[in-house]
């Protein structure tokens, strides 16, 4: 035990020295927040994308621009109605109310801001903004070929504005017909809007066809149900908000913390172990503590090393979202941090980290006492990080249906089994299966240890190596 | 006599190629001995089997006279042929980190450790880092690593390789000091000079077998004495000495003289020698009987394709 602890106290002392690690330690959780929040705020960031509409008919432009009126109306309004039920729940309906009854989008949004700084002041410091995703501008020129100029870049809106794209409705034969002009190939949002307006436009005329007014048309249009969502559990016994839905966004979020952990100690125990095979010292350490202490040593002291790091960040995390709680109550951070805390999360989350860690960190220790240099062993990760690919691609299906046959057979699979727990977590993952998967984790290491044990021997005691088994393969 | 080391019958095979054959010898307790043969004869599979690195194929082995085991291994210091230390550690940490794992507390490690490092003038760069260091101070930091935890047995393999004339002094002197202090040291080396020098005992090995266990002066007797001998113009050497029993080779010439090189054989060669030159009248201007050297006794027992590993 002495030189098991003694290897993984070198081993944690040779990375908590370093600068890299003090590096990670304060720039990782700046990273995670702008990627978590870095995409939100630059939508929010950007400013409304100005969009020109021609038509044939000047009812069909007055149409599809109210159609995106309505558009950014509705937006504002479901903007509004998710934060408000998450951040003030009680003020939700009289706000929406108010909303609604308010003439146009900017009186609305008004509307719903005054009457939440009167009933819930502490709610409105991340009041949703309510800018629209798209303006329509009068059009600087009266034909695509002559907006192609605009269209292109080549020229600005007279007010200095770029023009991000132009909607053209055409009448052939009498029908109308919806071409969308922009350079913004992979995004096709306006030309939707404008075709369910067209659409409606096209519902009117066919029912005054069959001799209805065309309020009978507008009145069919409207007919709209309203939808609510609820979940059975007992333990949540009720309608879903944010609150419901946060756990899964913890577990999304720890299942990346654990992947890139994964990816990170999988570069220190690698380059570990070929410190050890190219400076020559396995020898010297070999007559004092046997392969197998050796290969515990290094994973408790890496493993140490990446506990240190979670702790900490976990610490800062807990804090932050303390004072969230505490200061925010029943808001929005407050209901993600109590998510964080939920005890088959967190069991799930202890499960995964502690076997996915040992599962791949010993194979990568295993990988680099079979190599001779570092570039032998980033080709050899190659399959490696393709097998580690695997379950962050079943990560969109497992949050679709977290208890879809393919990704419960995939979450017993010990490979997998570490991330897809945590991502099956939130729903209603029983306490048997998490036993069961802690328990098929549990043999799958004895295993893998058994093996590496093995492999890591060859490699550091009779210098196995990739290459000398491609050589003797070769001979 | 007790015996420091005890290896019987030793044999390692690498997927039928046998490295090691059946090989036996002992190391009395504070004897030096040396461990010698060319490249390739064995010498480090069987000094790494000696210290639990690797696993015999066969045999036994008793380490201050005990079965081996990790417990024993902690009174064995073990210098490996291919060394180095952890690049980023000063020379203070690494010896006392090795130390430790020989079962040293912290305290008497990092003690010994400047102690060592002072004694052998490495005092000024105990807290650099050991890449900072020249090749020859990170190998003496190595060898003081494997001498930290005063272990009674001290196995090096290749001591002296890569080490300048003076630093294979420095290290000769250690060796000895480690001899006087009352540890047993068993060492390998190519180089017979340096086992000439320092041991009482030594095994020679070639092709993975022992051809020689016992003390240096024994295999020295083994070898074939010669004597040098000089003449003067052109006297030609072996025509005057034919039929009297000698072999005489040529050694070459230089500045008006001739050089020999005579065998010899049998009791008071060297007189009888003489003795024929004087009767042949050989202008001589120089009468060597040359010692013979380990090399010579290690040629004269394996042959001389084999002592130079071919």
């Amino acid at each position: 035990m002495r030189q098991i602890y003694l290897v993984a106290r070198r081993e944690y002392l040779a990375y908590v020295r370093t600068w890299g690690f003090w590096i990670s330690l304060f720039t990782a959780p700046v990273l995670l927040a702008a990627l978590l929040f870095g995409p939100v705020l630059l939508a929010r960031a950007e400013p409304s994308r100005v969009i020109v509409v021609l038509a044939d008919r000047p009812e069909d432009a007055a149409l599809v621009t109210t159609a995106f009126e309505t558009e950014a109306r509705t937006t504002s309004r479901a903007e509004i109605k998710t934060y408000l039920e998450a951040a003030a729940p009680n003020v939700a309906p009289t706000a929406l109310a108010a909303f609604d009854a308010a003439p146009t989008r900017q009186a609305a949004g008004a509307a719903a801001r005054a009457l939440v700084a009167r009933q819930a002041p502490g709610a409105l410091r991340a009041f949703p903004a309510l800018a629209p995703r798209y303006a329509i501008a009068p059009a600087p020129a009266p034909t695509i070929e002559a907006l192609k100029p605009y269209l292109t870049g080549a020229r600005k809106l007279a007010d200095g504005r770029m023009l991000y794209g132009a909607v053209d409705i055409r009448r052939l034969d009498g029908a109308p017909r919806v071409d969308y002009w922009s350079i913004n190939l992979s995004q096709r949002e306006p030309a939707d809007i404008a075709q369910r307006a067209m659409r409606t436009v096209m519902q009117r005329e066919a029912v005054v066809a069959l001799g209805l007014a065309q309020t009978e048309a507008d009145r069919l249009e409207g007919l709209w149900p309203d939808v609510t969502q609820f979940d059975p559990r007992p333990s949540v016994g009720g309608q879903v908000t944010l609150r419901q839905r946060a756990p899964f966004f913890a577990a999304i979020l720890l299942t990346f913390i654990l992947w890139s952990i994964v990816f990170s100690v999988a570069n220190m125990l690698l380059s570990g172990v070929l410190e050890e095979k190219s400076n020559k010292i396995l020898d010297s350490l070999l007559t004092s503590v046997s392969p197998l202490q050796l290969l515990v040593g290094k994973l408790i002291g890496v493993a140490f090393v990446s506990a240190t790091l979670l702790g900490l960040w976990a610490a800062l995390g807990g804090a932050l979202l303390n004072m969230a709680a505490s200061h925010g109550g029943q808001g929005l951070l407050g209901q993600i941090a109590a998510s964080f805390l939920d005890t088959r999360l967190l069991v799930a989350f202890a499960i995964g980290f502690c076997a996915g860690y040992l599962l791949y960190g010993a194979t990568f220790l295993a990988i680099g006492s079979l190599c001779e240099s570092l570039q032998e062993a980033q080709s050899l990760m190659g399959p490696v990080a393709l097998v580690l690919a695997v379950p962050m691609m079943l990560l969109a299906p497992a949050l679709d249906n977290p208890n879809a046959p393919m990704i419960t057979a995939a979450s017993w699979f010990p490979l997998f089994t570490p991330f897809l727990i945590l991502i099956r977590a939130p729903s209603n993952l029983s306490w048997t299966e998490i036993a069961g998967m802690g328990a098929v984790m549990s043999v799958s290491l004895i295993l893998v240890l058994v093996l590496t044990a093995r492999v890591f021997h060859a490699g550091v005691v009779n210098q196995l190596s990739i290459t000398s088994l491609f050589r003797k393969k070769a001979r | 006599m007790t015996f420091a080391l005890e290896a019987e019958g030793l044999a390692k095979t690498y997927g039928g190629r046998s490295a090691v054959q059946n090989l036996s010898f002992q190391v009395p307790q504070g004897s030096i001995c040396g461990v010698l043969g060319p490249n390739g004869a064995g010498k480090s599979t069987t000094l790494r089997m000696l210290v639990g690195v690797l696993k015999p194929s066969a045999g036994r082995i008793a380490l201050l006279g005990q079965p081996l085991t990790r417990r024993v291994l902690q009174r064995v210091g073990y210098l490996p042929e291919e060394r180095g230390l952890y690049r980023n550690m000063t020379p203070r940490a690494a010896i006392a980190y090795l130390a430790r794992l020989k079962g040293v507390h912290a305290r008497s490690a990092f003690r010994r450790a400047d102690a060592l490092l002072e004694s052998h003038g490495l005092g000024p760069v105990k807290r650099k880092k050991i890449k900072t260091l020249s090749k020859g101070m990170a190998q003496k930091v190595q060898v003081l690593a494997a001498i930290a935890h005063e272990p009674d047995l001290v196995i090096f393999d290749e001591p002296f390789s890569g080490l300048d004339p003076v630093n294979q002094r420095v290290l000769e002197d250690t060796i000895r000091a480690e001899a006087a202090a009352g540890r047993t040291i068993l060492f390998s080396t190519h180089i017979m000079e340096h086992a000439e020098r320092l041991c009482d005992r030594i095994v020679l090995i070639a092709q993975g077998k022992k051809a020689f266990e016992g003390p240096t002066r024994d295999a020295l007797a083994l070898a074939p004495s010669v004597a040098l001998l000089e003449t003067e113009g052109a006297f030609d050497l072996p025509v005057a000495l034919a039929g009297k029993g000698f072999v005489v080779q040529s050694d070459g010439a230089e500045a008006g003289r001739r050089r020999w090189r005579v065998k010899l054989e049998g009791p008071e060669a060297s007189r009888r020698l003489l003795a024929a030159c004087v009767e042949a009248q050989a202008p001589l201007s120089l009468f060597e009987p040359a010692r013979a050297s380990l090399h010579e006794a290690f040629v004269a027992l394996v042959g001389d394709r084999v002592a130079h590993g071919e």
